[in-house]
């Protein structure tokens, strides 16, 4: 989500801390995600005093049955990179859907989402991702 | 427009399809899935999301981050409360079949506790006292005490001797026989109270052969009955009545041991 492997790292402690201080004090929330759910919000936060994305409409392309092979070609920084700099709530949606730990019930109690949203958000973000694989790696009956 | 957001909805679950089969799906995205399962969109949307999650799996973790998953104990699992360990269901079996063992252990222990030589087959007696008939006896009428010199006339056998406490009973009959170890029992119907006598070997050492001695009166019970037994000469004496202890109590000249 941060695409920064410092602030993963301190938004990682911070998140533990704090869940171990609540733990020393016998505060655990009962209900199952709120670890996620405050480690996602501490990464919004962290990315709050960054550079923001520019709300410039991409391009956006059906997804190609042969993306499966421009994906192997991409690195995975460039994906992590790529998935951090989308704007809330898509970049917290890819994340956590990516991540294929979640089922999309639980990534809607995480991301404090409804269907609709998560299903426009990922809809999207694929149809951007296909645009930019083709434009990063065109294929020769594209081009 | 039921139709269309129907449709619309169940598009957007497919949007959200699992991308592997590790994540349950509930009813309605099987459903969704189910119908668009063939359809070529579908397909090429399931291979973009698996080839987009194999790739976020190779996203470098920072390295300080990384240690916290190398362990398998990632921090101290939860302790149970003693309540929520008592349910649990492996737990309660457990417990309650120790607490059958336990129970089977006590019993077998508390009734073994009064056990002397000679009361396994003093019980067996008392079977027999419950299901004899006078009729399956010989007619005796005479004294208990006399019936030694039958026994010795016309069984052979020695010491089988009533004691000075029941011999004056009247008798209604008596018998010999063997029980299922060989071992020859005399049996005394009387009178009073319905009351039986049995005579017969007292128990032996296995290895030495030596007769397993006990003094004064010792007690067994059986499905109701009771026997009072009394060991002399290597032979035992055993009063049974249907009742309890107190019922034989007074016929017995030395306190209970």
């Amino acid at each position: 989500m941060l695409g920064d492997s410092r602030k993963t790292q301190d938004v990682f402690h911070a998140t533990l801390r704090e869940a171990a201080v609540r733990a020393a004090r016998g505060e655990l929330p009962s209900e199952p995600f709120w670890l996620f759910r405050d480690a996602r919000w501490r990464c919004l936060e962290a990315t709050k005093s960054d550079l923001q994305p520019e709300s410039v409409e991409m391009d956006e392309h059906d997804v190609a049955s042969d993306a499966e092979s421009q994906i192997q070609r991409l690195d995975p920084m460039q994906l992590a990179i790529w998935i951090s700099a989308a704007p809330d709530p898509q970049r917290s949606a890819l994340a956590l859907f990516y991540l294929d730990e979640f089922d999309y019930q639980e990534i809607l109690d995480i991301a404090e989402l409804k269907v609709s949203e998560l299903s426009r958000c990922l809809a999207k973000a694929r149809r951007q991702l296909q645009a930019w694989l083709d434009s990063k790696f065109p294929q020769p009956s594209k081009v | 427009m039921k139709l269309l957001s129907s449709i619309r909805r169940q598009r957007s679950l497919l949007n959200c399809a699992p991308i592997s089969a590790r994540q349950l799906a509930d009813r309605p995205m099987r459903l969704a899935i189910s119908r668009a399962d063939s359809s070529a969109e579908f397909i090429d949307q399931q291979n973009f999301d698996r080839a987009v999650a194999r790739l976020v799996r190779l996203i470098p973790i920072p390295a300080e981050s990384a240690e916290w998953f190398s362990g398998k104990n990632l921090g101290p699992t939860s302790k149970r409360s003693w309540k929520e360990t008592l349910r649990n269901p492996a737990v309660l079996a457990i417990s309650i079949a120790v607490a059958v063992i336990a129970g089977v252990f006590v019993f077998n222990f508390v009734s073994h506790l009064n056990d002397f030589p000679g009361s396994a087959p003093a019980r067996k007696l008392l079977g027999v006292a419950a299901s004899t008939r006078p009729l399956m006896l010989d007619p005796v009428n005479a004294e208990a005490g006399t019936l030694s010199d039958l026994f010795f006339m016309k069984h052979g056998l020695e010491h089988y001797d009533v004691p000075e406490e029941f011999a004056d009973f009247g008798t209604i009959g008596c018998r010999v026989f063997e029980d299922d170890e060989s071992r020859r029992i005399a049996q005394i119907w009387i009178s009073e109270k319905r009351m039986q006598f049995f005579l017969f070997p007292a128990e032996r050492d296995s290895k030495t052969g030596a007769v397993l001695r006990f003094s004064g009166w010792r007690y067994v019970h059986q499905e109701g009955w009771t026997g009072a037994v009394a060991e002399h000469s290597g032979v035992c004496f055993m009063a049974a009545i249907r009742g309890g202890d107190k019922d034989l109590e007074p016929y017995l000249a030395k306190p209970k041991e």
